[in-house]
């Protein structure tokens, strides 16, 4: 790093220089010249942030595990910083090494949410790489890009050469694999490398394709260039989670992160099938690993990072087949260390007093649940199975036990909402409230009772079984918000919702195909970045830059999609079929819910995947 | 629960330099109390109901400068051999944070006198003469506006400041100075610079990436001016 120029003088002048400086303890460090491909791997936001990413700490730890790899890691630079690098000509430089990541073979980013897009391409134009796929001469780094985003890879496709459908801890080696062997026998060109490595299960090469449009403005076909080249991408998973690689040591930071603990992860894929969930359909089939692997991981990773808490991550910890025999495997030690553990994601159906008793992390602070929906009939509409007995029952638990703070968590603009579902949040945050006066005196917690209801915007994506629904516009998403201010009257109810705006843009970049890259390119082009920051988000900009490259929002948006239609992402094969998908849809409008993964298999398609200790057959 | 069997402190001495030098102090003491459970010392918690682990340091360094001349006491329920402690915890550190030695200490924090750093300008009208101006400027009288609870005082820092020598070294002024470190009379050597600054006009803002400065605690005394141990 001191091989930058100004870099030192550059560190004292910014805030919170340890997020540019590298050296943790953990980081690895190889000798460039000895090794056969330099991987840098980019997270389109702050290293706090980026830090305590999971996706990240497996791949960095699954490269650098081969002899000849080496990756390393960078970071979205904070505004100040960004804007000091441009003035003294400081290109973005990867921590561990401190070279400019443009003298990289490959880059790859982690695409975990749509509004970093920006932020990934202003990286690019900070490392010096064009970031349009199509300029990108033979000495520039192959661009890669993964993470849950590019399930519908369509509005970045031009600025990625190559895009790693599903779980990378495979692929990526492949790649690398393929990379370094192509260099060696003398037949890489970037063309040459980028069709071979079509073959490999999980990529996606989008210049490789071809996307027509009807008159109407649908698409038409999307076609593979090349003969051989597939016509359908199939999603990559890891058969084995007690066998796949997991890290055993973690690059320590030194600064605070947005997760200073062990992310033990659990399980991938998630029984429950609720209709407005992207990540329950896309991460299928559920693969748990057994406690055995867990146990021994978590022990591994507590004594080489000394992390205080351990965190048993998943989508829905509760439905974790073997949770008792786990946390009591965790527990024969943790407390003694004082080590804690935390459970993020609780159901309201699963939560007893026995588990807030063995978590401590439900011992302090307050307690989230997440109903989704105010009313029973719109919860039975997105498969959410939870009823308002269990949020009563799971609240009266919590107050009994101490605790007198409960957040819940909803979303509007749902398909099939009326107004009465919006009541019904007010009314459910009020029966809450209830649940605490109903306590006799003594029982009831101190300082009187806090609810908060935070609640965000739906957007349809793709995937879901409401892939093809309507967004709500921004004046319903507007006068709904308004009306649940109204509605909740009660004092001790704190109401915080989404902006809106931010819904609207990410729904387009989430929907979108290929025709708005342009877009995206040109908000860049007028400042963009960072924009999952609230600070930095500037609706205006986006709609002048969809504005002025002829793109029409509203089809993106408040259209609905036609089930003939050929959708963006369809070309991805998930494993859940479309016809799953779409039984999934009319059972919604008929009010059905659908029994999970563990009462019994809904054929969804995803069992043709593979993959070890799953519910399905 | 573990036994207390033989309360002790133990002394570390350790550098942070290189890049570290941009590690907060808050940074640090959250950093060696995870290096710590990793090196597996028999760190002794305080009591009551969240336990911390008992670790104190000695005069704080600023962020941006180096050292190799820091000091931590770790409280420990079970002494452990000097070579081990440090054998234990630079196992867990990399060279640019890293231990230097062990002891069992007879002295408190308190008891710090002064400091010797050593500093490097790198400026644009680095001279011989202005080396003559800087060691002037830092043998008479200085006089700075501190900042305290009772508002804006008047201090003159000379007293505060010894053994000055300023020469040119490759084109950089290389100045060691030792300055007054006890917790009654403090001088933190960016308060030394800054009334440089003041006094000789040099290290001007709009130089920034052509000047700059960098600084290097390089050895710790008590009062009297015996090593400190």
């Amino acid at each position: 790093m001191t091989n930058i120029k100004h870099i030192d003088s550059v560190l004292k002048s910014v805030e919170k220089p340890g997020r540019y400086i590298g050296g943790e303890f953990g980081a690895v460090i190889k000798d460039k010249e000895s090794v056969a491909c330099r991987f840098a791997f980019l997270f389109p936001d702050t290293y706090e942030i980026g830090m305590s990413n999971l996706g990240v700490r497996i791949l960095y730890d699954v490269l650098n595990r081969e002899q000849d790899i080496w990756c390393e890691r960078a970071y979205a630079p904070w505004v100040d910083m960004k804007e000091k690098m441009e003035r003294y000509g400081i290109p973005l430089y990867a921590l561990e090494s401190g070279d400019p990541v443009s003298e990289f073979d490959l880059v790859g980013f982690s695409l975990q949410y749509e509004m970093c897009y920006t932020t990934a391409l202003s990286m690019m134009k900070l490392a010096g790489i064009p970031i349009y796929s199509r300029d990108r001469g033979e000495e520039v780094p192959i661009i890669i890009a993964g993470g849950p985003c590019v399930y519908n890879p369509e509005p970045v496709a031009d600025f990625f050469d190559l895009i790693n459908i599903g779980e990378g801890e495979e692929v990526l080696l492949e790649i690398s694999r393929l990379y370094i062997q192509m260099k060696k026998d003398g037949s890489y060109t970037r063309s040459a490398f980028l069709r071979r490595a079509a073959d490999i299960e999980g990529v996606y090469i989008p210049s490789l394709y071809e996307v027509s449009y009807n008159a109407d403005g649908t698409i038409r076909a999307f076609t593979p260039r090349e003969a051989g080249v597939p016509a359908k991408i199939k999603k990559r998973i890891v058969a084995d989670l007690d066998k796949a690689p997991y890290p055993e040591g973690l690059v320590m930071p030194y600064i605070q992160t947005v997760h200073d603990r062990v992310v033990l992860e659990v399980y991938r894929g998630c029984i429950r099938g609720c209709r407005f969930c992207q990540a329950g359909m896309v991460y299928r089939p559920i693969r748990e690993k057994s406690p055995e692997t867990l146990c021994r991981q978590a022990k591994c990773l507590y004594e080489s990072s000394g992390y205080d808490e351990i965190s048993l991550i998943s989508l829905s910890i509760s439905d974790y087949s073997r949770l008792r025999e786990l946390t009591d495997g965790l527990l024969e030690w943790t407390d003694d260390e004082r080590v804690s553990l935390s459970l993020p994601s609780l159901r309201l159906d699963s939560f007893s007093e026995e588990l807030m008793q063995r978590i401590s992390s439900v011992r302090q602070g307050g307690l989230t649940f997440a109903p989704e929906a105010g009313t029973q009939r719109l919860r039975d509409v997105i498969n959410k199975n939870v009823t308002e007995d269990d949020l009563v029952r799971a609240v009266d638990i919590a107050f009994r036990g101490g605790k007198n703070s409960v957040k819940l968590y909803f979303m509007n603009g749902l398909p099939t909402e009326t107004l009465l579902d919006i009541e019904g949040i007010a009314a459910t945050a009020k029966r809450v409230v209830d649940c605490y006066f109903a306590l006799p005196k003594p029982e009831r917690p101190k300082g009187g009772v806090s609810v908060t209801v935070s609640v965000s915007c739906f957007i349809p994506k793709p995937f879901t079984p409401f892939q093809w629904e309507a967004q709500d516009s921004l004046a319903s998403l507007r006068m709904k918000q308004q009306h649940l201010k109204e509605a909740i009257t009660d004092r001790r109810v704190r109401y915080t919702y989404h902006d809106a705006e931010v819904s609207v843009i990410e729904a387009i970049l989430a929907r979108g195909d290929r025709r708005i890259a342009p877009a995206i390119a040109l908000a860049v082009e007028r400042g963009a970045n960072l924009d999952a920051w609230d600070e930095f988000f500037d609706y205006d900009r986006w709609m002048s830059a969809f504005r002025d490259t002829g793109v029409d929002t509203d089809f993106y948006t408040t259209r609905g999609f036609g089930t003939d239609e050929i959708l963006p992402w369809d070309m991805i094969d998930i494993g859940v079929t479309k016809s799953f998908l779409l039984r999934e849809r009319e059972r919604a409008y008929a009010e059905k819910t659908t029994p999970s993964c563990q009462e019994s298999c809904s054929g969804c398609g995803a069992n043709k995947l593979g993959g070890k200790n799953r519910w399905c057959k | 629960m573990v036994q207390i069997n033989e309360p002790c402190t133990v002394r570390v001495k350790f550098k942070k330099v290189g890049r570290l030098k941009f590690v907060s102090h808050l940074d640090l003491v959250r950093t060696v109390m995870k290096v710590i459970v990793r090196a597996g010392l028999p760190l002794r918690f305080s009591e009551g109901f969240n336990p911390k682990p008992k670790l104190s340091f000695a005069a704080p360094l600023s962020t941006g400068v180096e050292s190799v001349c820091e000091y931590m006491d770790i409280k420990l329920y079970k002494r452990v051999p000097e070579d081990e402690v440090v054998a234990m915890l630079n196992k867990n550190l990399t060279d640019e944070l890293c231990a230097l030695l062990a002891y069992y200490p007879e002295s408190k924090f308190t008891e710090l006198g002064f400091i010797d750093y050593r500093i490097e300008l790198d400026l644009l009208s680095a001279t011989e003469a202005l080396c003559l101006d800087i060691e002037k400027a830092l043998t008479s009288p200085l006089v700075i506006v501190k900042k305290g609870k009772g508002g804006e005082r008047e201090v003159d820092i000379s007293p505060m400041i010894r053994n000055v020598s300023c020469k040119l070294e490759g084109g950089k002024i290389l100045l060691e100075c030792c300055l007054s470190s006890s917790p009654a009379e403090f001088l933190s050597p960016e308060l030394m610079i800054k009334a440089l600054k003041d006094k000789l006009g040099i290290l001007k803002e709009e130089n920034l990436t052509e000047e700059g400065y960098t600084v290097m605690r390089t050895e710790a005394y008590f009062a009297d001016m015996r090593p400190f141990r």
